[in-house]
């Protein structure tokens, strides 16, 4: 592999396969010395034509293939489509049901935040810190498989409503483990703070002014550490967070330091509202009826994912399969973050960078560019599927 | 300024087990709502293939040998199965439930794969039909 | 019958296959510790072992482009410059193969030797990782070598000499340097870690940003070849530390008690802190490291003049 050389500076690629990244994503950097000039980023290696696939599939099935966008936000996924669905179809979901999706959200986000906080740990050289995250983490995936029956992916949902109860022996299991998350969430948030060799690694790297984050469009935990208010569960409550309202958490600072300080907030948040959840769990059905066929119109259902917020454009011809299934996930809108503010740092920066704004790459692969002979350019489905036909002949 | 904030924990797990499972010479038993393998009571089963409709990976197939005297046979793909539980959920006669403990589905050979459910009659009939119209035996599992 | 014991000693005990055993043995132990403190199970007894065999048997792909002398050379010198180093220090608590006046600089150099082929192998292969790594292997190599070597003049002056068999028959027959020069211990066993590239030291094969550093194309024989170099030099640095501050070296027991007391510290360090960036390591070793060295030198010159000491 020759080192391209342009005017004294190098490019060292990171990705596809590099051990900082968990999902493939190509990442170059232009540096000079230890210093970075230059950064851009190419996505596209775990496309699998979902959206196309939930065309073909009806309502029901098209609810599991979206669920397995992502493993970690997987339940977000599948309420932000069933939402979408009950809206199109007029139908009511009890409010225990909502409750109950609730439930599984937040314990969700408790477990993308703190499997992201082992990752940031990682990428910084701090394995001890992301053993015993990880460790503790095994807890509320033992609680979500007890809930629901499976530790990823947790199928919590059908259209209409829920498929889990939350018997009195589910809700006792679930206190006790929330405590023990919550002592240790102290602990990790006296470490992250204090340690100051964690620190020296966090903080003032990667600082993005409140009117860079907007000027970017930045959403999520990203955006709350550079003070800005934008949570979807907030500004447009669903499903249960209208009964069981959320308090926003945002930090100043913008740098990795702040973004770590929201995250590991935000578990604290979400430990308040699965308590106060099973103790007002409303009584009553867990599942409305839902008609097969899903009257005509088109529906934008938005929620908040771990990452930010989730947006999801359905529409629906009136027959027993969507017409169009959109996803816009919200990594798609941090990625431009890392980009704006990775010139000037340290290439021993851009691991914790990358990892700052909690990437999933397999929610940002909509859609896919062919690069031939040096032309790029893009392809409809049907061209896409012809050119791989002629490929093979 | 402080160093070392872990010093407490990691002296504590100098003296305790490690936390990690040796599977498989220990297996600590799974919730009873895990969703392993699925299971088909042909009694109550009216045939009415709500649970073939629904299921994201065409695991299911009904196979109707007699439809007035509800003789069918369950095919099950055990390896195109997601354990999502969407059958469970939409039978109306409680005919289908997943185990909790058997989990454990890996395997070098296909065969495993293909699992047929049903009265051992109507099972073995299918059988001979198939070797009939196909020439060569099929494997039966139950 | 000179000859024979001699080279028995050489390939058997207290060199050779022994000294590659004991460095085998160590890095396991260190894993191990590392694992029981991260509270998890560690790789078994024979990890090690098992993973030089494997690598013995896998082909060794070598890059487009590289000098292919050095590429299959550095290695070997890398193993040899270790190896020689052992000559000289108390292993297993018995007197050094070899000993003369001075002989204290020539280890250190042999070790220091070690990294510098690890530099050169690194900028020999044209990898961009393998480029930044070797970069910041030399970079650590010149920043923590001046307070490592002044921490080990420390016991080294108060003996009054700079052979290191005699230094250490000084430092059994003494109190603990330990106790009289603290901070020179705590420069010596920071500057220990630096010299290994353990954590937090480990910006030069920093995994998730440059994949493996300098060794990053090494597969195969080279890549068993440095790892036992590696293992060596964690057994040498830590014989030197413990034979000139821990009350010296006299027989094997007091060998293993001291050494495996020295690297329990090591482990419990390792875990501890997340990873310095190159910039900061210099730093830290320049401003603090060199004037804390320097600091405590000055101090056992003018005790010892003043005839405290």
């Amino acid at each position: 592999m020759e080192t391209t050389k342009s005017k004294d500076k190098f490019v060292v690629p990171i990705g596809p396969q590099h051990p900082a990244l968990k999902e493939p994503g190509h990442f170059e950097f232009t540096v000079d010395g230890e210093i970075v000039t230059g950064a851009t980023v190419r996505l596209g290696y775990v496309h699998r034509g979902i959206e196309k696939g939930c065309e073909d599939r009806n309502w029901t099935q098209g609810m599991y293939l979206v669920e397995r966008i992502c493993g970690i936000c997987s339940h977000v996924h599948a309420t932000a489509y069933a939402l979408g669905a009950e809206q199109l179809a007029k139908v009511v979901v009890p409010p225990r049901a909502q409750a109950i999706r609730v439930l599984v959200s937040e314990l969700e986000r408790i477990h993308s935040h703190m499997l992201w906080l082992g990752v940031q740990a990682h990428e910084g050289g701090f394995d001890t810190l992301f053993m015993y995250t990880w460790r503790d983490r095994e807890t509320v995936m033992d609680l979500l498989e007890m809930l629901t029956g499976n530790r990823v992916n947790y199928s919590a949902n059908v259209l209409g409503g829920v498929k889990c109860d939350v018997t009195d022996e589910i809700a006792s299991a679930i206190l006790k483990g929330v405590d023990y998350l919550e002592e240790r969430a102290r602990y990790y948030l006296n470490i992250v703070t204090t340690d100051e060799t964690f620190l020296g690694r966090t903080r003032n790297v990667g600082t993005m002014t409140p009117e860079q984050a907007v000027r970017i469009g930045a959403i999520g935990p990203t955006a709350r550490a550079s003070g800005l208010n934008r949570d979807v569960r907030v500004n447009a409550p669903y499903a249960g967070y209208v009964d069981f309202p959320v308090q926003i958490v945002t930090a100043q600072g913008g740098d990795l330091l702040a973004r770590t300080i929201v995250r590991v907030n935000e578990l604290f948040e979400s430990i308040r509202l699965i308590r106060l959840i099973i103790e007002k769990l409303p009584p009553g059905e867990l599942t409305a009826r839902m008609p097969r066929r899903v009257p005509e119109g088109a529906v934008v259902s938005r929620v908040e994912a771990p990452r930010g917020e989730l947006f999801y454009y359905l529409r629906s011809g009136g027959g027993d399969k969507p017409e169009r299934v959109k996803v816009r996930t919200p990594s798609i809108c941090n990625w431009a973050t890392v980009m704006a503010v990775a010139i000037g740092h340290n290439l021993a920066d851009m691991p914790m960078l990358l990892a700052g704004i909690d990437p999933c790459f397999s929610c940002s692969d909509r859609s896919v560019s062919v690069v031939r002979a040096g032309k790029e350019e893009y392809l409809t489905w049907e061209a896409l599927r012809q050119y791989g036909i002629g490929y093979y002949k | 300024m402080k160093v070392g904030v872990m010093i407490g924990d990691l002296l504590r797990s100098l003296f305790r087990k490690p936390v990690t499972q040796q599977y498989p010479v220990v297996k600590i038993p799974a919730p009873e709502r895990m969703r392993g393998k699925l299971f088909y009571n042909p009694e109550k089963c009216t045939g009415c293939m709500l649970c073939v409709k629904d299921c994201p990976s065409e695991a299911i197939e009904l196979i109707v040998l007699d439809r007035v005297n509800k003789r069918f046979v369950m095919r099950y793909h055990v390896d195109r199965c997601t354990y999502c539980g969407q059958c469970v959920e939409n039978c109306r006669f409680s005919c289908l439930g997943m185990s909790s403990t058997e989990w454990e589905l890996a395997s070098t050979k296909k065969e495993p794969f293909e699992v047929y459910y049903g009265r051992d009659e109507d099972i073995q009939a299918l059988m001979d039909r198939l070797d009939l119209e196909s020439g060569s035996p099929h494997n039966k599992k139950d | 019958m000179s000859t024979l014991t001699s080279l028995l000693a050489l390939t058997i005990f207290p060199g050779g296959l022994f000294l590659l055993a004991n460095g085998l043995l160590y890095e396991w132990v260190d894993r191990k510790l590392v694992a029981q403190l991260q509270n998890r199970v560690g790789p078994r007894w024979f990890q090690p072992l098992a993973d030089v065999f494997k690598l013995f048997a896998k082909e060794e792909v070598v890059p487009e482009g590289v000098h292919r002398g050095l590429f299959w050379g550095l290695p070997v010198a890398a193993l040899a410059a270790a190896l020689t180093a052992a000559l000289y220090v108390p292993l297993a608590g018995l007197q050094p193969a070899a000993s003369f006046r001075g002989d204290l600089i020539v280890a250190v150099y042999m070790l220091s030797l070690l990294t510098i082929c690890l530099g050169v192998a690194g900028a020999n292969t044209f990898s961009r990782f393998a480029i930044i790594g070797a970069t910041r292997t030399l970079t650590q190599l010149f920043s923590y070598e001046a307070p490592f070597m002044l921490s080990l003049l420390g016991p080294a002056i108060l003996a009054g000499t700079w052979q290191i068999s005699a230094i250490n028959q000084f430092a059994a027959s003494h109190t603990w340097m330990l106790l009289i020069q603290p901070v020179g211990f705590v420069v010596a066993l920071v500057g220990l870690m630096g010299k290994l590239e353990l954590p937090p030291f480990d910006a030069p094969e920093a995994e998730t940003e440059i994949v493996s550093g300098a060794l990053t194309e090494y597969s195969g024989r080279g890549l068993a070849l440095f790892r036992l170099g590696k293992n060596i030099e964690l057994v040498i640095g830590l014989t030197l530390v413990s034979a000139f501050y821990l009350g010296g070296l006299t027989n094997p027991l007091s060998f293993l008690l001291k050494t495996l007391a020295l690297l329990f510290i090591l482990a419990l360090l390792q875990s501890l802190f997340a990873r310095l960036r190159i910039d900061q390591t210099v730093g830290l070793w320049w401003r603090v490291g060199a004037l804390l060295a320097l600091a405590q030198i000055l101090l056992v010159i003018v005790l010892k003049g003043v005839g405290v000491l």
